[in-house]
């Protein structure tokens, strides 16, 4: 008789999660694609409970950065001092929003502090760009000649000196980008499309459970 | 033709909603039998595509040097707009996080939405507890860096340049930050395989890493990896309704052209 509970039990766990997933996931597609006052509430109701499942999961993640610094601390491992700081400013910015998020202290972090760290950081980019633009553009396969020469031809199509060099070049840059980069990234978008699409209905079918719990994970 | 858009007017879908609807409804079946035909006369043969096959080999080489592997699922999370990126990067953890229950190879992945935490901890989590070690898991092994894209770019720059990394897999849901990371693993001589759906970001995926997955190939992470019946049908099915678009598309020319 145990043993037939514990059976219910692990089913319960393991269809449940399933069952409740597939039955809101088909009512949030009612509710996308029909106009009907109640589905439309109940649709709107299981949006703002998402917001506030991942306003906890927010919490989670602090939890989680707090137990990886403090135990790079504790350990000594590599870095660890920017583990101090991080915990340092994560604990001086909570303090500093106990009032609210318009605080002056808060704002003011924000402005002079996560600001200009976040354009410093993103300046990076003009010089990655660089970096992987040689890598990108050395001939290590047919694809990459045709690659390199796609390149050339609509960087010099971009410039003046392009037109200097006659109308040829910027025609030739202006089909470059109108029909074969158009159709490339239309093909590109139709097929990620269907492959969202496919995703949802696997969830919504049963055979992926991708959301956890006891057997959780694909089928 | 007017007729049926009155009734879908009468329903509240709009010409928009009903293109979709369009599209969506054959999956339905298209699945299920394709799901019962794969069942009964095996995989059908699929066109290889390097990434995932040299991804088992990155994962030998890290386990055999025993350095870690870095797994990023995107900076899109469960439930917002991006999910299917995020669940495409998640089957890929799932079968990194299977190979390091199995060996031992120590496994990172970080996250930047908290909402993809609980989900990615409980994939590492179930990885263990299949091997019949639940014990190894180790909850550090997901870590959330930040939920600010830059921010998350810097943590990981900091993984990929300070840890001793071998192999770097990011699959999801990406905007610029992606070469922010990359190119500190390609500085780092670190394997690599990146994939995400934004035709902008392509670009970079494609200069910077090993291996680019180009759109709609991350979805196959799981009939490739994993080998699911469910996987390879849902691709059999996207092939049979590119293949319905494409003729749709060619009959829309003539049509357009003839008249």
């Amino acid at each position: 008789m145990r043993r037939l509970g514990r059976a219910v039990a692990v089913g319960v766990r393991r269809s449940l999660p399933m069952a409740m997933a597939m039955a809101i996931g088909a009512l949030m597609l009612i509710d996308f694609f029909f106009d009907e006052r109640h589905i439309n509430a109940l649709g709107g109701f299981f949006l703002e409970s998402a917001v506030i499942v991942v306003a906890f999961a927010l919490l989670l993640g602090l939890l989680n950065v707090l137990v990886v610094h403090l135990r790079r601390i504790i350990k000594r491992e590599g870095g660890w001092f920017y583990s101090i700081a991080l915990l340092a400013m994560a604990l001086m910015v909570m303090v500093a929003g106990i009032p609210g998020p318009d605080n002056s202290a808060v704002v003011w972090i924000f402005d002079y502090i996560q600001f200009p760290l976040q354009a410093a950081t993103f300046s990076l980019l003009a010089f990655f760009v660089a970096t992987a633009a040689y890598r990108g553009l050395r001939l290590r396969s047919l694809e990459a000649v045709a690659f390199v020469l796609t390149a050339v031809v609509v960087l010099i199509g971009q410039v003046p000196v392009g037109r200097v060099l006659g109308d040829v070049v910027p025609a030739l840059k202006d089909w470059i980008l109108n029909v074969p980069s158009t159709a490339g990234v239309r093909g590109i978008i139709i097929g990620v499309a269907l492959g969202t699409i496919a995703t949802g209905v696997r969830v919504l079918m049963g055979f992926d459970r991708p959301y956890g719990g006891e057997g959780g994970g694909t089928q | 033709m007017g007729f049926l858009a009155e009734i879908l007017g009468n329903l509240g879908i709009g010409q928009q909603h009903a293109l979709m609807f369009a599209l969506l409804l054959p999956f339905f079946p298209l699945l299920l039998l394709l799901n019962r035909r794969i069942r009964e006369r095996g995989n059908p043969p699929l066109r290889p595509i390097p990434a995932y096959e040299d991804l088992e080999a990155y994962l030998g080489e890290a386990t055999e040097s025993g350095r870690t592997v870095h797994v990023s699922m995107g900076t899109g999370g469960i439930g917002t707009g991006v999910t299917a990126e995020s669940l495409a990067g998640l089957t890929v953890l799932e079968h990194i996080a299977g190979h390091s229950a199995a060996t031992g190879l120590k496994t990172v992945a970080t996250v930047s939405d908290p909402s993809l935490l609980p989900v990615a901890q409980d994939v590492m989590r179930e990885a263990c507890a299949a091997q019949g070690y639940p014990e190894a898991y180790d909850p550090e092994c997901v870590r959330f860096v930040s939920s600010d894209k830059v921010a998350y770019a810097a943590g990981v720059m900091d993984i990929l340049g300070h840890d001793k990394v071998s192999c770097n897999v990011m699959i999801g849901n990406f905007s610029d930050e992606f070469l922010l990371m990359s190119e500190v693993g390609a500085r780092n001589a670190v394997n690599q395989v990146g994939g995400t759906t934004s035709p902008q970001i392509l670009p970079f995926v494609y200069a910077s890493t090993d291996h680019a997955l180009i759109g709609e190939e991350i979805f196959a992470a799981g009939a490739y990896l994993l080998g699911k019946t469910a996987h390879v049908a849902s691709l059999a099915a996207q092939d049979w309704l590119r293949t319905a678009i494409i003729l749709t598309i060619l009959i829309g020319i003539l049509v357009r052209s003839l008249a």
